[in-house]
């Protein structure tokens, strides 16, 4: 086991990442000792899902990903991670669901206009997502897909996609709901949030259901590139320094906080390398072909108006 | 009389698959991949600006988005006769690379080794490792807890032949545990050049908006050098032990014996040479990779759109109720054969071209080693293996390009978008061979087809009623028990598929 010196180290890591301070630690190291002697079932389900935010929850790395299964959790089905395959699979998930008091996890939409466009152990995704919801402690949508219904609703969305906590509302499921958007989520804000949820309730949301630790200020406002906004500082191409904004950036109407937390253990992300935010974890992420997430095509197409 | 049997689903690999065999005499007799989850990406890309295209197509796949970012920027270059720097070169391989080795850790220890280490030997653990004895402790207290299925994830599994050496066993938990903090460090190395992963934010046409600095360079070859360690002293011996302790898996799932490479890792210099190279083996022939030879067929598949259309002329109309079709996954074909792609395919057309020798001499240490012929890499245990080689192989040539980069200069080129225009982009993911075909009308997207490396491996039957590479591969296994098929898993999982890349 690990000693208590460990414990309190990664109950000071988790604190900090939730953004309570240190006089949370004692509360903290009390819900991980929770976590792991009564380590509360989780049965995440993936809809039509790239497993993206699987990958990004197995980046988390305060506590890790070993950590995470063996102490704060108890991961009953995962198709990604479960020795467990076929009919023996799918008896885990359906006694999960029968014995109830588990939260649930889902990754990736609802083709609620086509149920044959995702199935699992011969049932379509839609059906079971709603039967485990109405058994559910909670439901936690992981990823703008769950969260909003994502790429696969987009405009054209062909196989009628939505958001999982949409998806439950029309057909009255009442049960605590929780959205993580994201493309993928952050897998601080997975772990945070599931922690928060587990030890302290439901953390305090914003009015999309949103935790508001992890939400509550636009990108733009905790930009790096900010000066560059206000000075007028622009870029006008692809790898320009100065403020992404006329290149379609859509920090300013992006609530999330990767220009403060940073990806990958604080490697990198979106703005400091580069790329425009896109704003994946909104609610109108890629819906619109009329909305472009690079503005490069409108800036070239004036330069050649003023040629003419 | 033959026994059908269901697995569903697959768990351990991407997404949603599931497989029925049928069972004959303790052995498979007949096999069938369905793939069952759709999106209709193709459909939702159309009419949209081309720059969002490396974008929303990265969301095929969350395990190797990059390669769907690299086919797209790809393809855009070709439209656009956008030129990239070699700094710009530089950072996709590097990107992909660590993508790449990413990916293959996962596969081989997260997904795949369970089906052979036995995870039970952790209770006899009696050493001092703590990762290990929290493992330990926690098997304990789930056995003796009263839960429903106890374990999970870990446990319950097949019954069926495991690994015995209890040396071997507690090597590979360990390595399985160290294994998830190598494969976030291959993300972390990624992410240095392209802003954040899974879904790179840096990647466009004309080369990447990263800045190189100096800085930047050493983090990379620093993390780089750590994991190029883990490869070369845990991921290469376990696969060997492993193997060692089932040869009869050389022998097993080998599949219809053509392979298809389309090639990737660009060379930084002005060639469209790339180190990993294009080809095709049928019957152990080598010829030339020529794209016009690809058509997807849709008999058997969720799709009302005309069958045996070339991708640049791809349609993916749905059609979930249609009569006789069992998978959303469509029949690739090249010159109407069925084609094997993935690290196999790329270590078999790399060993008969010969070129590169750098990946030759990597195959032969491997056949010395394990006293195997190359005839035997052609099955389960052959696929880890050059799923391994190559990992190694990565890992070296992205410790190169590294120091290639020049800091300071520009890894971008300006490029505009013409009214129409056409573009392929073909490179490989670590699934395999990967093309995105783009056509552009009124500086929109008008058609985009993605044929991806499980498209080809899983697919369902074709119009010839020729089963899929998998299909085939399952023929002939041995089941000893239909109520744990064990040894069909193995065999689906070398392949490693991803249905989220293959149906998109």
């Amino acid at each position: 086991m690990i000693s208590r010196r460990e414990f309190l180290d990664y109950s000071a890591r988790l604190a900090l990442m939730l953004g309570l301070g240190t006089s949370a630690v004692p509360r903290i190291s009390e819900a991980l000792e929770l976590l792991s002697s009564e380590a509360p079932p989780v049965l995440w389900l993936q809809g039509q899902s790239c497993s993206g935010c699987s990958v990004s929850f197995m980046n988390t790395d305060a506590p890790g990903p070993a950590a995470m299964l063996l102490r704060y959790l108890s991961l009953k089905f995962h198709s990604t991670l479960s020795t467990a395959t076929g009919d023996v699979g799918m008896d885990i998930v359906h006694s999960t669901i029968e014995r109830g008091g588990f939260y649930l996890v889902v990754e990736g939409a609802m083709p609620v206009g086509m149920p044959e466009a995702c199935k699992m152990g011969h049932e379509p995704m839609t059906d079971l997502v709603a039967r485990a919801a109405a058994r559910a402690k909670a439901v936690v949508s992981v990823g703008t897909c769950a969260a909003y219904g994502g790429i696969p609703s987009a405009q054209n969305n062909p196989t009628g996609a939505m958001g999982v906590p949409e998806h439950l509302k029309r057909l009255n499921i009442s049960t605590t709901m929780v959205r993580i958007p994201g493309c993928p989520a952050h897998p601080d804000w997975t772990v945070g949030t599931l922690v928060h949820i587990i030890k302290f309730g439901m953390p305090e949301l914003d009015n999309e259901l949103r935790p508001k630790l992890f939400y509550s200020k636009l990108i733009h406002e905790r930009c790096h590139r900010f000066a560059d906004y206000e000075r007028e500082n622009f870029a006008k191409q692809f790898s320009d320094d100065g403020c992404l904004f006329k290149l379609g950036c859509v920090g300013t109407n992006t609530y999330a906080d990767c220009t403060l937390r940073f990806w990958n253990s604080r490697t990198n992300s979106c703005i400091p390398s580069g790329g425009p935010c896109i704003g994946c974890a909104s609610e109108q992420f890629a819906s619109k072909a009329s909305f472009p997430f690079y503005r490069k095509t409108e800036s070239a197409n004036k330069k050649e108006d003023n040629r003419s | 009389m033959a026994k059908t049997v269901i697995i569903d689903p697959i768990s351990r690999i991407e997404g949603h698959l599931a497989v029925r065999v049928e069972i004959e005499s303790k052995a498979v007799k007949n096999a069938y991949c369905s793939g069952e989850m759709f999106r209709g990406f193709e459909v939702i890309l159309k009419g949209r600006d081309p720059l969002d295209a490396q974008q929303i197509t990265q969301r095929i796949c969350g395990v190797c988005p990059v390669s769907h970012g690299i086919a797209s920027v790809l393809a855009q270059d070709m439209a656009y006769r956008a030129s990239v720097p070699s700094n710009g070169k530089l950072a996709r391989n590097l990107i992909l690379g660590a993508n790449y080795i990413q990916s293959h850790l996962t596969h081989f220890y997260h997904l795949s080794a369970l089906d052979f280490i036995d995870i039970q030997a952790i209770t006899g653990y009696l050493g001092k490792d703590p990762a290990l004895n929290e493992l330990k402790d926690w098997v304990k207290v789930q056995i003796s807890s009263g839960q429903v299925y106890p374990g999970a994830p870990f446990l319950p599994r097949y019954l069926g032949g495991y690994v015995k050496s209890s040396d071997l066993n507690i090597t590979a938990i360990k390595h399985y545990l160290e294994a998830f903090d190598f494969r976030s460090m291959a993300q972390r190395a990624g992410a240095i050049f392209c802003g954040k992963l899974p879904h790179a934010a840096s990647l466009v046409p004309g080369g990447v908006t990263e800045k190189i600095d100096s800085q930047k360079i050493l983090a990379y070859r620093t993390l780089m050098q750590q994991i190029r360690t883990f490869i070369v002293q845990a991921y290469l011996p376990d696969v060997m032990a492993v193997a060692a302790s089932f040869p009869e898996y050389f022998r097993m799932g080998k599949g219809c014996g053509n392979f298809l490479a389309f090639g990737v890792f660009r060379e930084p210099s002005g060639s469209q040479n790339t180190f990993f190279p294009s080809g095709t083996l049928v019957d152990g022939r080598l010829t030339p990779f020529n794209p016009d030879f690809i058509r997807e067929y849709t008999q058997y598949s969720l799709f009302s759109s005309p069958t045996g259309l070339e991708p640049s002329k791809g349609e993916s109309q749905p059609d979930p109720k249609k009569q006789g079709a069992y998978s959303w996954i469509k029949a690739p074909r090249y010159n109407g054969q069925v084609m094997e792609v993935g690290p196999l395919a790329r270590i078999l057309v790399s060993l008969a071209d010969g070129k590169n020798q750098t990946i030759v001499r990597e195959i032969n240490n491997f056949l010395k080693d394990t006293g195997q012929k190359p005839e035997n890499m052609v099955s389960v245990m052959g696929r880890h293996a050059a799923r391994a080689i190559e990992c190694k192989l990565v890992a070296d040539q992205c410790l190169e390009w590294v120091e290639q980069l020049i800091p300071g200069r520009s890894a971008f080129t300006d490029f505009e978008i013409p009214e129409s225009t056409e573009g392929i982009g073909l490179t490989e993911a670590p699934r395999g061979a990967l093309g995105h075909w783009l056509q552009i009308r009124d500086k929109k997207i008008s058609r985009y087809q993605c044929v991806v490396p499980t498209t080809w491996n899983c697919s369902p039957r074709d119009d010839q009623g020729v089963p899929g590479p998998v299909e085939q591969a399952l023929v002939g296994t041995p089941v000893s028990d239909d109520r744990n098929p064990l040894e069909a898993t193995r065999v689906v999982r070398s392949f490693d598929p991803c249905i989220a890349c293959a149906v998109h």
